[in-house]
Parts: C-alpha cells; structure tokens; sequence
C-alpha cells in the first residue's frame, strides 16, 4: 500500500531524511522508531505530499505523491503531531469539514461524522465547541478528523504525545480498530513501549536514517540473546574499557566517565567479574541496571545512545 | 466547488462564533453613519429664523418692513407678538431675533422725526442671528436711500389718514416718483456695472455625512480584510492549514473559500452601510445593487492583496504590524478619515489610485452622481488587476509558508 524507496530530504546543507527505503502492507501498522530529530515527522511529512523529497519516491496505492498527488491523497487520513482543529468550531463540525475537504458529502458524511463520533467516544459532546474540551478529548478529536473519509492509510505523527493514561489506551485501541478494517497504519513515535505492543514492523531511525527494520522478534534477534547493564558512577574511560575487554562474552557499548553500557549473554552472573574489573580501573560505581533484550538495547546497540536522549 | 463553498462555510462558521468582532466590524459604518447624520443634520429641512416682530407704529410703513423681510427670499419667519410675550420667548430660546419697530417708525422715515429700530437677537444661535441682522441693516439702508429719493411721496403717504388715497393721490405720487426717476437718468443709465449672472447646471453640492459615508464603508472593509486575512497564521498556528494542504484540495481552493466568506461578512457590513445611506442621506434604492456589487469587488481585492503580503512576513505578530502599517496610511490617503474633498490636491490625487480610494471614489458616484463606463473600467482594471496578481501569488506562496 505504501512504498518508499531511496527518499532523501535535505534543507539546504541539513539532511533530514537520508536515503529511507521500505514498504507497508494493507492493515498493517508500521512503526516509525526514533528519538525527536531522527526524521520521522518529515518522512510523515513526504509521505503525505506536504513536503516534496529530495530524491526518492514514495507511492501511496500505487500512485506516486508528486506526480499523482491528488490521487494519493485521496488514500490517505494523516493525524498531525499537534493537534490541527478548529477549536471555535464543535467536534461535529470539524468532522464534517475534514470529511468533506476528502470528498464525504451528505447522507454519507453525516452518518460518517455519527459513527466517528460515537468511535472515540465524543457521541454526547458533538455539539460542544472544541475549545472546551480536554487535552485528552481533543486529542481523540484530532484522530477522528484523520479516519473521518475511512482512508486506505493513516499516517499517525506521535499520536500519543501528552496524552494522559486513559485516552492513550483508548487512541491505541481506536489504531488497532482501523488496523483491523484493512487500513495500513503509519505509526511514529519515540515510545518504544508503544512501538512494541501495537507495531506489526518496526523501522528504527536516528539522524535521518533508517537503522533496522523488521519484525518484533526479527529486530530482538539482532541484539542476540545478550542484557543490557547500564552502570553510573564515576570512571575513568580509557582504563575501563581497558578493564572490560579481557572479559569473556562482554561487549562495551558506550564509555563516558558518568556512564558505561555493556552488552552481555546471562549478565546477572557476570556481573561479580564486570564490577572487580571496573574496580581494578579505579571505577566508582553507583547505580546499576539490567535489562533484557529489547528495542531500546537494539536502539544503543545501534547508535550507542539512549531513545530517550 | 463543493470544497470551496465548505471552506467558505467553514471560515463563515467561525466568524459567527465569535459575534462581538462581527459586531463591531458591521458597527462601524453604523455608528460613524449616525453620528455623521447628526451632525450633519440632514434629517429635516434646512433650518429657518424665526423673527419675533414687536410693531409699536402700527403704520402704513411699519406694515410694510414684515412684508419687505419676507420678499428677500430669506429662510425667516416673521410672527407678530406683543413686548413682554416676545422678551419671554426669546428668554425661553424660542426664537432667533426680536424686532422692535417703535411708534413714530414712519415718520423717522418720512424724515419728519427720528426713530431706533430695536434687534434682540439670540446668543444660543450661531448663524441664523447674523443673518438675521444683515438683512435688517439692508432694509434700514433702503429705508435711508427711499427717503433721499422719494421723500415727497413718503411723506404725502404719511400725511394721509389712514384711509386708502384718492386716485388724484395716487396719480400725483406717480407722477411725482416719474420725474424724479427721469432726472436720475443721466446717473443711473447706462449702468456702470453690467453683472451678468450665468448658472451651470450642476449636481446638487453634497453634505458631511453623504461625503463621509463611502470612506467610512471602506474603512470597515479595511478592517475586515485586515482579520480576515490574518486567518491563514490563524491556521497555520492552529495546524490546520498543513492538514488542509494535504488533503486531496487544490490550496486556490482553500484560498477561494477563504475569500467567498470575506466577502461575505463585507457584504453584511455593506448592506448595512448602504441602507443607512438611504435612509440617512435619501440615496435612491435602485442605486444600491450596483453600489453592493462594487462594494463586494473591492472588498474581496483588498482581503487577497492583505492576504498575499501576510504570507510574506516572518511571524504573526510580524504579519499583524505588516497590515497595520500599511491600512493606517491607506485609510487616511483614501479618505476613510478625511472626505478626498477636505484634502489638498495632491492628497486627494494620490489617494484616488490607492485601491480602497478607487473604491471610495467610484462608490460615490455610485451613490450619488454618475459614474462613466471608462471610470468604471478604470476602477476594475486598476484594482482588479493587483488583486488577481495577489491571488495567484498567495496560492503560489501558500504550501512553502504552510511548511516555514
């Protein structure tokens, strides 16, 4: 449903997207994996025909972005970053101007904004004027104004930023609903909990560039079996890597003086050996962490940072 | 067109949800137009002197001053009143002058005897007094000169008792007045001054509120076309002009949609404005349709050329002082603050070709003079050209804004 294959943005001398290639399937939810800044909202953003690539192209339905634009768009609901309502207009009205900038009209686009409304939970506020609403509220207001014209598929720029608890269980239901109904879901976000649990593929990408791609289990298996310990202190670099390197099964994978990261097959029982080690290196240590193989280890393995970072 | 007309309905929505900037934008012209009639005071007939007339002579001559005042063809209304009801009166402020003709009037002007003609006037009044005085010092310097000329007569009309002349009376004054004409002949004819009075056909000079009312119209329209076209940092601000540029529309569309609503809330203020003109200022109705459609053009030129320079600025804040400096200056040279008739010619000339004193300009003789098909065309190249330009600009213009 959605290919893309080499696209390239640059702002001048800022490469924002660098070179991204992959495809997403009808009904499957395809996560965009990065920290802010890696190039996701601007993928979204070429995807969508609001950005004209560099290079590259980008198909949508088969009809490519630039020079089928309209026929693109047609396929697609888009739910920005921020929310993008008329908030002097009620819910119900937003719906049927968003339904009707895709071609919904009459019958058809007042029995869509109905069942929109009664989907995310709005039935009984549709009169109100957005304004008035929650953070939560709008923000489900914002998903259905994208899935208003039922698209073939929708792009979801970090549709959970800010969401408190309860309305980010219920947007993430209404992704797997559409999901479900044959819509292939573009999914970012910098939340690799929620990449895990809704994402059928995942593509991990840092500084414009797409780092792994795959399934849950095909991007686990790229970290191997091996936990990842995170220890803080105070070190002396050189001396720990140093101190670490003769360790059987240990890989170093960042070194600062506040902070080591190691990768290590069943590291609970190394870790007597990793600590005498540091403590050879006159390392002071403070805090340590353990954690099982998972997007996050793929993502420091990969970059050697943190998400979160 | 259907998205153009929900656009348009949309921005119209909005509009109405916030009714106090309607309401001020259609109070505008209301409230200027009201003021502008009272002062103008166009509402009844112009006003007339009422002159309170006080005749303690009761003579032939004293007869004939009231008559005499009202065959100058003055706005004055003479009332016969007695001394004390007339000092009353003009105590109360109920009348513009008190004229007192004393008893031995006629043979003062007879010149048998001396007399002082009495003129109260009222200070509340400004113009109507003066006018009233300098008709009497008319009459009372033709009062002297009948005396040097026809003092005979005079007196032989005074000497009578009362009862109307014998025909032998009224013969002998003829005759007496005859001669006296002939020897003044030689003076009087030819006449040393030949004035030759030529009226030009012309249209009827136009009062204070008729001349501001266009202006202030146009004032408004300024007004509108500034909020409305700060609308698209509205939008952008608010994420929905991206989502907008995404959806399967064309961004003319939006851009069209956008102007059929400003043009819309123009159009309301212009209905309003105009009925005030016709019932304030007795501007025909069958002038009003031609008068809305060139109301509604104009508008809508200046919503797009706002619209256009708006995209240009950095920020809102920026776009906001951007349009501010710029429809301050165009108000004042395109005679929203000033009819063009109150401005010095340069003035007046150089605000004639900004577009909303091209609007003014034409929209008066739409209203109350005659407009030519060349005037015309001249007003709708000369806006409706930039405005065109600025349209196609924005739409240009519109996705790399949406996306700085």
């Amino acid at each position: 449903m959605i290919n893309i294959q080499g696209l390239r943005k640059h702002y001048g001398e800022l490469i924002a997207v660098n070179d991204i290639s992959f495809t997403a399937d009808e009904g499957q939810i395809f996560g965009l994996l990065g920290p802010n800044g890696a190039g996701k909202t601007t993928t979204i953003g070429c995807i969508s025909g609001l950005l004209r690539p560099t290079s590259g192209r980008v198909t949508v339905g088969g009809h490519d972005v630039v020079a089928e634009a309209q026929d693109a768009r047609r396929q697609l609901g888009i739910v920005p970053q921020e929310l993008a309502l008329y908030s002097d207009l009620s819910a119900a009205a937003n719906l049927e101007f968003w339904g009707a900038a895709y071609g919904l009209s009459g019958t058809t686009l007042r029995k869509r904004v109905a069942d929109v409304l009664d989907l995310i939970g709005l039935a009984d506020r549709g009169r109100d004027r957005t304004s008035t609403f929650s953070g939560g509220m709008k923000r489900r207001l914002n998903f259905g104004c994208g899935i208003v014209h039922s698209p073939r598929v929708l792009l979801l720029d970090e549709p959970t930023a800010g969401v408190d608890p309860q309305s980010r269980v219920k947007l993430l239901d209404l992704v797997r609903e559409q999901a479900r109904t044959g819509t292939t879901v573009v999914y970012t976000t910098h939340y690799m909990e929620e990449a895990q649990e809704l994402c059928d593929r995942i593509a991990i990408v840092d500084k414009g560039k797409l780092l792994a791609i795959g399934t849950l289990d095909e991007l686990r298996r790229l970290v191997g079996e091996k936990d990842l310990v995170r220890l803080a202190g105070r070190f002396d670099a050189a001396a720990a890597a140093r101190s670490l390197e003769g360790l059987d099964g240990v890989e170093v994978l960042t070194v600062a003086s506040d902070s080591i990261t190691i990768a290590a097959a069943a590291a609970s029982r190394k870790l007597p050996a990793i600590f005498a080690a540091l403590a050879s290196a006159g390392a002071d240590i403070q805090e340590t962490t353990l954690s099982v193989p998972s997007l996050e280890s793929l993502f420091i393995t990969l970059t050697g940072r943190e998400l979160r970072e | 067109m259907q998205f153009i007309r929900i656009a348009a309905l949309k921005d119209l929505r909005r509009r109405l949800s916030d009714p106090a900037a309607l309401a001020i934008w259609i109070g505008i012209p209301v409230v200027l137009a009201g003021m502008l009639s009272f002062i103008s005071n166009t509402g009844g007939t112009p006003p007339r002197a009422r002159i309170l007339l006080v005749d303690q002579d009761k003579t032939a001559l004293s007869g004939l001053l009231p008559a005499a005042v009202r065959q100058v063809n003055a706005p004055f209304d003479i009332e016969d009143v007695a001394l004390d009801a007339g000092r009353k009166r003009m105590d109360d402020g109920d009348a513009t002058a008190l004229l007192v003709i004393p008893a031995g009037f006629q043979n003062a002007v007879a010149g048998t005897g001396s007399a002082e003609l009495k003129l109260i006037i009222n200070p509340a009044q400004q113009v109507l007094p003066a006018m009233v005085r300098q008709a009497m010092e008319v009459l009372v310097e033709s009062a002297f000169y009948s005396q040097r000329l026809f003092g005979g007569p005079i007196r032989k009309i005074a000497a009578g008792t009362g009862a109307p002349p014998s025909a032998a009376d009224v013969a002998s004054i003829a005759v007496e007045i005859n001669q006296q004409m002939a020897a003044l002949q030689g003076v009087l004819l030819p006449p040393v001054i030949n004035l030759t009075v030529k009226r030009e056909a012309s249209a009827p000079p136009l009062n204070f509120g008729q001349l501001f009312l266009p202006g202030m119209l146009f004032m408004s329209f300024l007004f509108i076309a500034q909020g409305m076209s700060i609308d698209v940092w509205d939008e952008k601000r608010e994420g929905t002009l991206q989502r907008l540029l995404a959806a399967p529309q064309s961004a003319g569309q939006l851009l069209l949609g956008k102007l059929i609503a400003g043009i819309g809330v123009t159009t309301v203020v212009s209905v309003v404005g105009l009925l005030a003109a016709v019932f304030w200022f007795g501007v025909a109705p069958s002038r009003l349709p031609a008068a809305l459609l060139w109301c509604a053009f104009v508008s809508g030129a200046l919503i797009e050329l706002l619209t256009f320079l708006n995209l240009f600025a950095s920020s809102q804040r920026g776009a906001e002082l951007l349009s501010s400096v710029l429809v301050f200056p165009l108000m004042m040279l395109g005679g929203s603050f000033f009819p063009f008739e109150a401005m010095p010619a340069w003035m007046a000339a150089a605000g004639r070709w900004t577009p909303n004193g091209l609007g003014v300009a034409t929209l008066k003789e739409l209203l109350y003079g005659n407009v030519s098909v060349t005037a015309l065309g001249i007003g709708v190249l000369g806006i409706g050209i930039p405005a065109t330009l600025a349209f196609v600009g924005a739409w240009r213009r519109l996705r790399s804004f949406a996306n700085a």
